[in-house]
């Protein structure tokens, strides 16, 4: 996946109700192409069919 | 013993002669008064010293022992507090100019739980902004490592560690979403442990990560951090997410026995090409290994595969999280955020759903495989960091974004545990060296949901076979 670029990153700001300053841009560049890239490069078999859950505990885990 | 050396005393060895009635409550506050007016001005560890306060507290304290009344285990020691933590009365401001002016009007379950204990609050104590892990991020100025200035004292509690760690505090919390507990505690040579998610409330916390968060203590010994826990664990109404769930009495937990325990060696943590460990800490770990195999635990290596991945999923579910909770401050303050904090927030608002999305399903599994591993081990160990503490870089800004994915990675040591929600706990196993930059090492231990007292009580048999935590920073 090619990074995204500041017009589309602001874009997506904008659409949140966000206006990005010139002088944040470049830096909020780095920490979301960051955040896409390292999750993108995550591959596990099986991913899809997991819950997608905050689960905290589950019955039973709890060790009195 | 000088008022002075009242202040060198573990938070239990002082209680202990507070109700001997060997020291007031009141001598104890005055030296870690005068403690604070000599050291902080060096660490900048404290936002809010509550030196009037304090005192009226601890007369009453010194009234209350002298008609027969205790009122627990911390009864008339001082403790610190995060600026994270509500205290009635006095500001709470997540060392951030956008609550410069907040007082709240209630205490937060915690500080319910030390005063019941009979604590003293000495002050609120500083951290980064937020509560993001920057250190360089707080409106009231960078907090510094006792053991070298110029290096990070871990985030985000960061006075919590400082304070602690250079005697001006006799226990403290933090609050721990990605380590923040953990990594003070670790870079300022402590112990830290953060409770399972549900053992302690939230109630009157600022948030961080809701689904992440919780607040756990940061001590010198294992059984200060044994007493501080259970001042402050259990169920409370305030904070639905609490659990039902017994809290033993970790202090009588702490028996050094570990002969029965099997311990799982992280593999993926101690394999440098993973994460990029050092050999000190790798070493630091292995050593303190071998010790709790040497007194009778059963240690054998254990592969989480999927360990190193998250950092990257914890960092992502707190992102989204933490720019939920009060959206309004980045679109009507954004001026009033450090620009570090401001970027992270905005990175965090931009995540797209399905990144998020995955990140949750990653916790899923990274859970499981960890529970799972817990089924065969008693507790999980495993370093806390690649490296110990490093020098802070006081430049704002994200240098690039392949440095802000490295710093995803390496958040994995300890986002492995916020997202367990079991207990994990770090202490000091050694330093880099005995000259000059000596720097802590530290240890990672990790237990079954609700299961504190064992891991407690490993840390507590290292630390009484080793002499680690005697040593003192050079300030």
């Amino acid at each position: 996946m090619s990074d995204l670029n500041n017009d589309e990153i602001r874009a997506l700001a904008k659409a949140v109700g966000l206006e990005i300053l010139d002088s944040d841009i470049t830096d909020v560049n780095y920490s979301l192409n960051a955040i896409i890239e390292a999750m993108d490069g995550v591959d596990i078999e099986g991913l899809n069919a997991v819950e997608p859950l905050a689960i905290i505990l589950q019955n039973g885990e709890a060790q009195s | 013993m000088s008022n002075g050396g009242l202040v060198f005393l573990s938070a239990t060895e002082l209680a202990s002669k507070i109700r001997d009635k060997d020291v007031s409550p009141v001598e104890a506050v005055e030296a870690y008064l005068e403690r604070i007016a000599q050291i902080d001005p060096k660490l900048n560890a404290y936002i809010t010293v509550l030196a009037d306060e304090a005192l009226a507290e601890a007369r009453q304290s010194e009234s209350d022992i002298a008609s027969g009344k205790n009122n627990g285990p911390l009864h008339g020691v001082p403790v610190g507090i995060k600026d994270q933590i509500h205290t009635k009365g006095i500001r709470t401001s997540d060392a951030s100019k956008i609550r410069a002016d907040f007082v709240p009007d209630t205490d937060a379950a915690v500080v319910d739980g030390l005063k019941r204990s009979g604590a003293i609050i000495l002050g609120k104590l500083n951290m980064t902004e937020f509560a993001m892990g920057d250190p360089i991020t707080s409106a009231f100025g960078v907090t510094r490592n006792p053991w070298d200035l110029e290096r990070n004292p871990g985030t985000s509690s960061a006075g919590s560690g400082a304070a602690t760690a250079s005697f001006m505090c006799a226990t403290s919390l933090g609050e721990d979403t990605g380590g923040s507990v953990r990594g003070p505690a670790a870079n300022c040579g402590l112990v830290g442990i953060r409770p399972s998610w549900g053992r302690v409330s939230r109630f009157g916390v600022d948030g961080a990560s809701w689904s992440l968060d919780t607040i756990g203590p940061i001590s010198r010994t294992v059984e200060d951090c044994a007493v501080t826990l259970g001042a402050i664990a259990g169920r409370d109404p305030r904070d639905p997410w609490t659990w039902d769930v017994p809290v033993p009495d970790y202090r009588a937990a702490l028996t050094g026995d570990v002969s029965a325990l099997k311990i799982g060696l992280v593999k993926e943590f101690l394999d440098p090409d993973v994460l990029g460990v050092t050999e000190p800490v790798r070493q630091g770990v292995l050593d303190a290994a071998q010790l709790l195999a040497g007194l009778g635990a059963e240690v054998e290596e254990v592969s989480l595969p999927l360990a190193p991945i998250s950092g990257i999923a914890s960092r992502i579910i707190s992102s989204v999280e933490r720019t939920s909770l009060r959206p309004e401050w980045l679109r009507e303050r954004p001026q009033d955020f450090h620009h570090n904090t401001r970027i992270a927030f905005t990175a965090g608002e931009l995540i797209p759903s399905q990144i998020y999305y995955k990140a949750q399903k990653l916790r899923a599994l990274v859970r499981k495989q960890t529970l799972d591993a817990l089924e065969r081990y008693d507790v999980l160990a495993m370093p806390i960091d690649s490296e110990p503490a490093t020098i802070m870089d006081m430049r704002p800004g994200v240098r690039s974004k392949e440095a802000a994915i490295q710093a995803l990675r390496r958040g994995s040591y300890r986002g492995l545990f916020s997202m367990v929600s079991g207990p994990a706990l770090s202490v000091c196993c050694g330093f880099t060296s005995d000259g000059e930059g000596k720097l802590p090492l530290a240890l990672q231990l990790a237990g079954r949901p609700f299961d504190e007292a064992t891991v407690l009580n490993v840390a507590h048999a290292y630390q009484q076979n080793t002499a680690w935590h005697l040593e003192r920073p050079p300030i």
